[in-house]
């Protein structure tokens, strides 16, 4: 790598992107703007706010208890409006308050018989609007004599603004006229009034007004870094790679001595600058109008606001800055990658919203109350880094330090594949220099039946995986209400196994591919790589089950799920094992790995795109299992099995490891549950640890190091020649003129 | 001296309507120093594939590709310093004037300073740039543009030069000043590859040509070979006549015939010239 190309290309993209109007616009001149005018609109707002009055119209004051009036005068000082209703007005005769009813929702009953006896909702409507009220207070008659016999009946719409406002107000109004009333009543007997009076309490707060200020920005600000960064990348990014390609100047660039990796290294560091310095601009802009905007709500007197939004202090601001370096860089990454793939700068458009859709939850994540930094949540790209700084502007370095080594890796690792995925981009002539499609849709629908190979291709691989993902969340949602029972247990399992993994991906591969077999990746495996893979699964169950058990501390799982898999475990220990192991380990190591480790590993991995196979199809394979615990240990295991399929060529051999791993771990759980010990000549391995079975300490290390050993003799092995070698999407040698010969 | 070499060039592309897209068949053919190059056909003959190629920025998928001896797939560094590529598709930058955009490239190509100057003064006083050089590229016309891509790519003096359909859209008189500015370089010993759908450029330039239509060399040879072989001397005429039969049918022997004759004719060529 060239490197004084980098800085060439760098130099030239920051340039061109400074002389263009359009972009600084966005990227600087933009947030410099936007808060003040947002602020100045804000102001505006909160004054119409404040001066905005609802107003209550009270139908039989007269009955009212004449020594504690509910309204002052016509006006309160609390933004009401009273309207007396006189007793002989003809818009309430003959009305009775009880017959109105809210209506019933008619998503969850539709019951007209309900709907008939009562005074239609549109009636009472009309009204509110004939009085010009927001809300409706009908006092009923002797309400002076008992305030207890009849309620008060209140008619409000709540789907008018106004109206909620008016109900609160009204409530808050009729809580302090009941206080006032008992403290009368008790003031004339002996008892006397101290004792409606609440405990009093002192609080002190141990936290400094601008920490806890720190944190409540530290919530909002990764959001709108997170939208400035993304922007901020986006713009520059397509009109680097989609621009380019549109004004024909990216061609100028790749026949020059830049290589195209040192092309994609200058853009990208390009692309940075520029979201890094959007996210910045925005900061500081957003967090000095805020600041100055909530001194002026101080001397206004709302003391809370103030305290919550006003300014940051100085080191506090520091990490947030510190914390657009990883957010910027991760996008940019991403977001040159995404353009890169498009034609034009408006098929680049398109792809904005999908990665801030990608982006979200990572943002939101910290947002969660509770969601601290842990070893769980700093291993989350983005979250990682907004929960690390916050324990830095919480003060908390030591803890901070800690988890500095995990959420660095992580995030350059997210980098450097990003990189990684948009260098490719560059180097596929397909991406570069693709026209816009020609075809019609019946003339490609054709062509993909014609065209069909052995194998998939990767869109149709991806296109398979997100099928099963939607296929099973629709599948567990129907699925969810059954009752917890053997029978439901082995009806769910067959229909999310049969139907909803297996079946799509058998579906696509007798339509899309010539053969079903090499499209799933079915081969003969060689005797030794199953005796090997066979031996790793008794070898490594210790090791994954110790993982497992961390990720379970890590992440807990909820009362409810917990409870859930008791039973399931007791409900496993009543059946006979073999029908447990057929039902629970054979048949899901069969739909799971002729799927993930079969169809979806042969698309992906064409092209040389053996990392790319085992990435997606790990991630795919732990999103198949609907609780996070298990996403987890099954990506992990996802990675594995797509390495094993990597060096034994096919799927038998990861089958063979998942039935024996899904065995050893139902036969651990429900021979637990059915209180069996473990036989004699097995407890050099296993213990009975509070009745249930474990692994003996010793057992669990010399295992590590035997599963270490397999793995290293797999990996040693002549890998197999068979049908996981990638093809290429077209044959490399093209039968031309002389081979006719 | 061969500059250029290319043997039984084959490449494909997926192609969503016809599956696999043959954009060039098994194509052969040699440039050397000191001549033009004539590639002429139609558009879409497979032209740009191939000069994409000779410039590294696309793959072949068969055969062997040497320009100045290098291979073009595992010696693409060095090829892409030995060629100055001028294509259609090799747009200037909007917002960079003519002088920035040749300085630019003259860094890529790491001229050091006491080279790149001079050199920039004496190609943008040859071309007649002088009068536009801070002129930003959005501003220029398309014949200042076409000025400041061969300026781009003759801005490291590289040995081969490749022009692709770069006269179209230029008005006469730029026109001329191409192909006047293509004569001087030949002159220098530069072997010059030169792609085009006109005749009287072909013509006027060219010291051998190769006839390309839908991917396959129809013949090739000096203008007079052609003339000769094909009995006409219109050679708009004899365009147009090879052209209707490259889209006869043929059956595999014509074919085999055909490019015997090709070969056998490319040869008398070589050596008639060395």
């Amino acid at each position: 790598m060239n490197w004084s190309h980098v800085k060439l290309i760098f130099h030239r993209e920051v340039r061109d992107q400074l002389r263009d109007r359009r972009t600084m616009f966005t990227i600087c001149i933009l947030p410099l703007l936007l808060y003040p005018l947002m602020g100045m609109v804000m102001m505006q707002v909160a004054q119409f706010h404040r001066e905005q009055h609802v107003s209550i119209a009270v139908y039989g004051y007269e009955n009212w208890p004449s020594d504690q009036p509910l309204m002052d005068e016509v006006v309160d000082r609390q933004q009401i409006r009273w309207k007396k209703i006189p007793a002989e007005s003809e818009l309430f005769a003959g009305l009775d308050p009880s017959q109105i009813k809210s209506p019933v929702d008619s998503a969850v009953s539709s019951d007209p018989t309900i709907a008939n006896s009562q005074i239609d909702s549109l009636t009472a409507e009309k009204l509110l609007k004939q009085v010009e009220a927001d809300v409706i207070v009908w006092v009923p008659k002797g309400y002076q004599e008992s305030i207890t016999a009849n309620p008060i009946v209140v008619v409000s719409n709540q789907r008018w603004e106004r109206s909620q406002l008016a109900i609160r107000l009204l409530a808050d109004r009729l809580d302090e006229w009941h206080r006032n009333w008992v403290r009368t009543r008790l003031s004339s007997s002996e008892i006397g009034t101290s004792i409606v009076d609440p405990p009093r309490i002192e609080q002190i707060d141990l936290a400094r007004p601008e920490m806890k200020r720190a944190i409540v920005w530290s919530k909002i600000l990764p959001f709108v870094m997170l939208v400035w960064a993304l922007t901020g990348a986006f713009y520059p990014a397509i009109d680097l790679c989609a621009g380019e390609k549109e004004r024909g100047t990216l061609e100028t660039l790749l026949c020059s001595p830049a290589r195209r990796k040192e092309i994609v290294w200058g853009k990208l560091l390009t692309v940075m600058c520029f979201s890094i310095c959007t996210a910045m601009l925005n900061l500081a802009s957003m967090h000095t109008t805020a600041s100055i905007v909530m001194s002026r709500f101080s001397n206004l007197g709302a003391i809370d606001m103030v305290s919550a939004l006003g300014p940051l202090p100085l080191h506090s601001m520091g990490w947030l800055i510190l914390l657009v370096i990883p957010i910027s860089a991760m996008f940019s990454a991403l977001a040159l990658a995404v353009a890169s793939l498009a034609r034009s700068t408006k098929e680049g458009q398109y792809y904005l919203m999908p990665l801030l859709l990608i982006g979200m939850p990572l943002v939101m994540l910290p947002m969660i109350p509770g969601v601290l930094l842990s070893p769980g949540t700093s291993i989350v790209p983005v979250t990682g880094a907004v929960l690390m700084s916050r324990a830095l502007m919480d003060g908390e370095y030591a803890h901070a330090l800690l988890h500095l080594p995990t959420v660095t890796t992580v995030t350059i690792l997210c980098c450097l594949l990003a990189v990684r995925w948009a260098i490719r981009q560059f180097e596929s002539e397909n991406v570069m220099f693709r026209d816009s499609e020609r075809s019609s849709m019946s003339q490609w629908i054709r062509n993909v039946w014609r065209q069909r190979e052995d194998i998939p291709t990767a869109n149709e691989s991806i296109l398979c995986g997100l099928l099963i993902l939607v296929c099973l969340f629709f599948g567990r949602l129907s699925l969810g209400g059954m009752p917890l029972s053997w029978a439901s247990i082995v009806q769910s399992t067959f229909v999310i196994q049969l139907g909803m993994i297996l079946a799509p991906a058998l579906i696509m591969a007798t339509v899309l591919t010539k053969s079903v077999r090499k499209a799933i990746r079915l081969h003969a495996p060689r005797p030794m790589d199953l005796l090997i893979v066979g031996c790793l699964a008794f070898c490594l169950h210790p090791t994954y089950a110790a993982f497992a058990q961390a990720v379970g501390n890590e992440y807990k799982l909820g009362d409810q799920t917990t409870s859930m898999l008791m039973q399931f475990d007791t409900i496993l220990g009543t059946v006979p094992v073999w029908s447990v192991i057929l039902v629970l380990a054979v048949l899901p190591a069969i739909c799971e790995e002729f799927a993930f480790r079969g169809f979806l590993f042969a698309g992906l991995q064409r092209d040389n795109g053996q990392l790319r196979a085992i990435l997606i199809t790990a991630v795919l394979f732990g999103l198949s299992h609907g609780v996070l615990q298990q996403t987890i240990t099954a990506s992990i295991m996802g990675l594995l099995l797509g390495w094993i399929s990597i060096r034994t060529g096919g799927v038998a051999c990861t089958v063979l490891f998942h039935v024996l791993h899904n065995s050893i771990s139902l036969l651990l759980a429900t021979q637990s549950s059915r209180g069996t010990m473990p036989p004699a000549w097995l407890g050099w391995a296993m213990e009975s640890n509070h009745g249930h079975l474990a692994y003996t300490s010793m057992w669990c290390t010399l295992s590590a190091g035997m599963a270490a050993i397999l793995v290293a003799w797999l990996a040693t092995r002549a890998p197999t020649v068979a049908i996981s070698q990638p093809a290429n999407s077209f044959p490399k040698n093209v039968t031309g003129v002389t081979s006719n010969s | 001296m061969d500059f250029v070499q290319v043997q039984n060039l084959c490449k494909s592309y997926p192609d969503a309507a016809m599956g696999e897209f043959k954009a060039l068949d098994n194509i052969s053919f040699v440039a050397r120093a000191g001549e033009v190059f004539g590639l002429l056909g139609p558009n879409g003959a497979g032209k740009t594939t191939a000069l994409r190629i000779l410039a590294t920025i696309l793959q072949p998928t068969s055969g062997t590709v040497r320009v100045f001896n290098y291979d073009v797939t595992t010696q693409a560094d060095f090829v892409r310093h030995s060629i100055g590529f001028v294509s259609n598709n090799t747009a200037i930058y909007d917002r960079m004037s003519a002088w920035e955009l040749v300085e630019y490239f003259g860094r890529l190509y790491a001229l050091p300073d006491d080279r790149l100057y001079p050199r920039m003064e004496k190609i943008f006083r040859k071309l007649q740039m002088e009068e536009f050089r801070d002129c930003p590229g959005v501003k220029m016309s398309t014949g200042m543009k076409q000025k400041v891509s061969i300026a781009r790519a003759l801005i490291h003096d590289p040995p081969v030069l490749i022009f692709d359909e770069a006269s179209l859209g230029l008005d006469v008189m730029v026109a001329r000043a191409l192909q006047s500015i293509v004569m001087d370089l030949r002159d220098q010993g530069k072997c010059i590859i030169y792609s085009t759908h006109i005749m009287r450029e072909v013509e006027r330039l060219c010291d051998r040509v190769a006839i390309v239509y839908k991917g396959r060399i129809l013949d090739t040879g000096t203008l007079a070979d052609l003339s000769d072989r094909h009995e006409q001397t219109d050679f708009e005429e004899l365009f147009f006549k090879l052209l209707s039969q490259g889209d006869e049918p043929r059956s595999p022997m014509d074919i085999r015939l055909d490019l015997e004759r090709l070969n056998a004719a490319n040869i008398a060529a070589l050596k008639a010239v060395n």
